[in-house]
């Protein structure tokens, strides 16, 4: 058996693969690095599927936490795992957009699995779920129900900020001014899209696209997204997981090598 | 034989301290110590003056007290300078000088008088053109400097002197060309981090002194048999690459530097000066002769290919473009090269980052995933 853990910055996931690299347990759970969020998720998945950690024969460990995690046998970036991931679930996959909690990542494949070019946002929160968290927050409601709430609207509000510290102060401007709220979720979805699909552009998007990440959970930002881009894009059963999964494969890879 | 492990402890622990061995070198020789800003300074008029050079290259310093003058979109090198100007950092020094590569520099040196740090600024303009009369226009900008140091230090540069000053220079820029060109043949021992501490000291130290344990090293290392080491060659470009969380960064990912074009190392030195002329003309010929320098207009833009024969020349894995929050020379030069790079087939990353790293995830991210990619 193998094991996937990816530990990202708000939240913590594991993959457990069997020898036929057939998922038998993925758990995600929002909280973070410097949680027990992981030892959580762990527990989760052992339960779900009644092994312990003697049966893992090889485990890889990737996200923000991987340098601090140590129960691992080997510790791997999320760009390749996304990669790995994404190859294995969509053989006809050229371009991931991965958004999480803090970063949001474009990563261009080779045909093969392997990554041909890859760009992140630098540490500012635009254009990530830590963005969207913020404007939830604002607007009174759970990150989820962005999506509806944008759904009902018609002309999304222009977010012009860029930093998500103006943005939020802005909105509340804005909210103040007698902005309806569908319309803010709509252009807090919108920002992200573009400021996204700006950094996709940096590496020439081709099809099939495919979106990972806890930000992909959000239909309406997915769609924004593909309208901004002009691609119909992929989203897997669980996007979260998908870092997980690739660092799963990883390992069944490295144990048969 | 050289005690070559010695010579690198000594001249790692100048690097971590340098304010310690500035003071230090002051005391034991007498001499007083003028600060050069980066890129290019006329240090060989200064050393001539009797006075000890030191290279002013930003650091880890928590930005406060320059905000007050400089707007935060100025590179995070420029206002560390001014932030340990202000702050009394460098109260030892005489004087700093100031060139005006870009627009944040001219601003530093017109910004700095009023920071209250009561070192003067010595300014001086170097010139974006190599025709003719930038020859003769850097030649006597260097004349007009020599005669303020000297009337602000009341001390007169001989011709002998700065004869002397130059060949000691030259002396110590070819022993820097020799030591990074054994890099590759001892990843271990002169790995990132220390092949960077070894290189930075020389700013806070005689540059005689400097130079001969530097030779200390090369000769120790010679005798030793070369190191095997499952190791990622790049060549770093860019201002400058000195942060310990960076430098830890490309060492856990056994990332070796073949060769550099960063401006705080290889820039300083990879040219070398033609024999004929006077010191002063020398000086300006050499800056006149320097290339592939994102601070020196150039309209052959010949850094892109510079770039790949370095790669090649060294058989490099990769290219890192060790970009500097906010310098604009860089950023306007990057596309040029990239596309050149690319077109070569030259692996490229590009990261952006301040000089100061509170937090290196995203950095580690992007290079760990670049070795994963091309190893």
């Amino acid at each position: 058996m193998f094991l996937g853990i990816d530990i990202g910055s708000s939240s913590s996931k594991a993959v457990l693969l069997d020898e036929e690299k057939r998922v038998l347990a993925e758990e995600a759970l929002n909280l973070g690095t410097g949680s027990n969020g992981i030892s959580q998720v762990l527990e989760q998945v052992y339960s779900k599927t009644g092994r312990t950690p003697k049966d893992i024969l090889y485990s890889v460990v990737t996200g923000y936490g991987r340098n601090v995690y140590k129960g691992a046998d080997a510790q791997v970036t999320e760009i390749s795992c996304h990669a790995k991931g994404v190859t294995h679930l969509f053989g006809e996959a050229r371009t991931v957009i991965d958004i999480g909690g803090q970063d949001a990542k474009v990563i261009r494949l080779d045909g093969e699995g392997n990554v041909a070019d890859f760009v992140m946002n630098d540490k500012c929160a635009a254009g990530t779920g830590r963005f969207l968290e913020v404007m939830a927050r604002v607007l009174n409601c759970d990150i989820y129900r962005l999506s509806d709430l944008a759904a009902k609207s018609l002309r999304g509000t222009q977010i012009s900020s860029v930093c998500t510290v103006f943005a939020e102060a802005e909105v509340i401007s804005q909210l103040s001014l007698g902005s309806k709220v569908e319309d803010v979720a709509k252009g807090a979805l919108q920002s992200v899209a573009k400021r996204v699909c700006g950094q996709a552009r940096r590496i020439q998007v081709a099809p099939q696209v495919v979106m990972t990440g806890g930000v992909a959970l959000i239909p309406e930002a997915v769609h924004m997204v593909e309208k901004e881009l002009g691609e119909e894009i992929a989203v897997p059963g669980s996007p979260q997981t998908v870092g997980a999964l690739g660092a799963a494969l990883f390992a069944w890879e490295k144990y048969h090598r | 034989m050289s005690d070559y492990r010695a010579l690198i402890q000594e001249l790692e622990a100048v690097c971590s301290n340098p304010a310690a061995a500035v003071a230090e070198e002051m005391k034991r020789s007498g001499r007083r110590a003028i600060g050069c800003v980066p890129a290019y300074t006329p240090d060989e008029i200064i050393y001539a003056a009797g006075i000890l050079p030191v290279g002013l290259w930003g650091g880890q310093t928590d930005i406060k007290l320059a905000d007050s003058l400089l707007q935060n979109f100025c590179c995070s090198l420029i206002r560390a300078d001014l932030e340990y100007g202000m702050k009394g950092t460098y109260q030892m020094l005489t004087a700093v000088v100031i060139p005006n590569f870009c627009d944040s520099l001219k601003a530093l040196c017109k910004n700095w008088p009023y920071g209250d740090t009561g070192i003067p600024v010595l300014g001086i303009a170097y010139p974006q053109n190599r025709i003719p009369a930038a020859f003769q226009y850097l030649i006597s900008e260097f004349q007009f400097f020599q005669e303020r140091l000297e009337k602000l230090t009341g001390t007169k540069v001989t011709d002998e002197a700065l004869e002397g000053s130059f060949g000691i220079y030259e002396e110590y820029r070819k022993t820097c060309r020799e030591f990074v060109k054994m890099v590759a043949d001892y990843p271990v021992t002169l790995n990132a981090k220390t092949r960077h501490h070894i290189l930075k000291a020389a700013y806070f130290m005689d540059k005689k002194i400097y130079t001969e344990k530097l030779r200390g090293i090369i000769e120790g290392l010679k005798a030793q048999p070369k190191e095997e080491m499952e190791q990622f060659k790049v060549v770093l470009s860019g201002i400058l690459v000195d942060a310990e969380a960076y430098l830890d960064i490309l060492v856990n990912n056994h990332i070796t530097v073949v060769a550099d074009d960063l401006a705080q190392e290889s820039r300083q030195f990879r040219t070398p000066a033609r024999a004929e002329g006077t010191a002063l003309e020398k000086m300006a010929q050499r800056y006149m002769d320097q290339r592939g320098c994102s601070l020196i207009y150039e309209p052959e833009k010949s850094r892109g290919q510079m770039l790949i024969n370095m790669a090649k020349d060294n058989d490099a894995d990769g290219v890192i473009a060790a970009q500097m929050k906010f310098c604009e020379a860089e950023e306007y030069d990057y596309p040029i090269y990239r596309k050149e790079l690319q077109k070569a087939g030259v692996k490229l990353l590009y990261v952006e980052a301040d000089q100061q790293i509170e937090a290196a995830g995203q950095l580690e991210n992007r290079i760990q995933t670049f070795v994963e990619i091309n190893r």
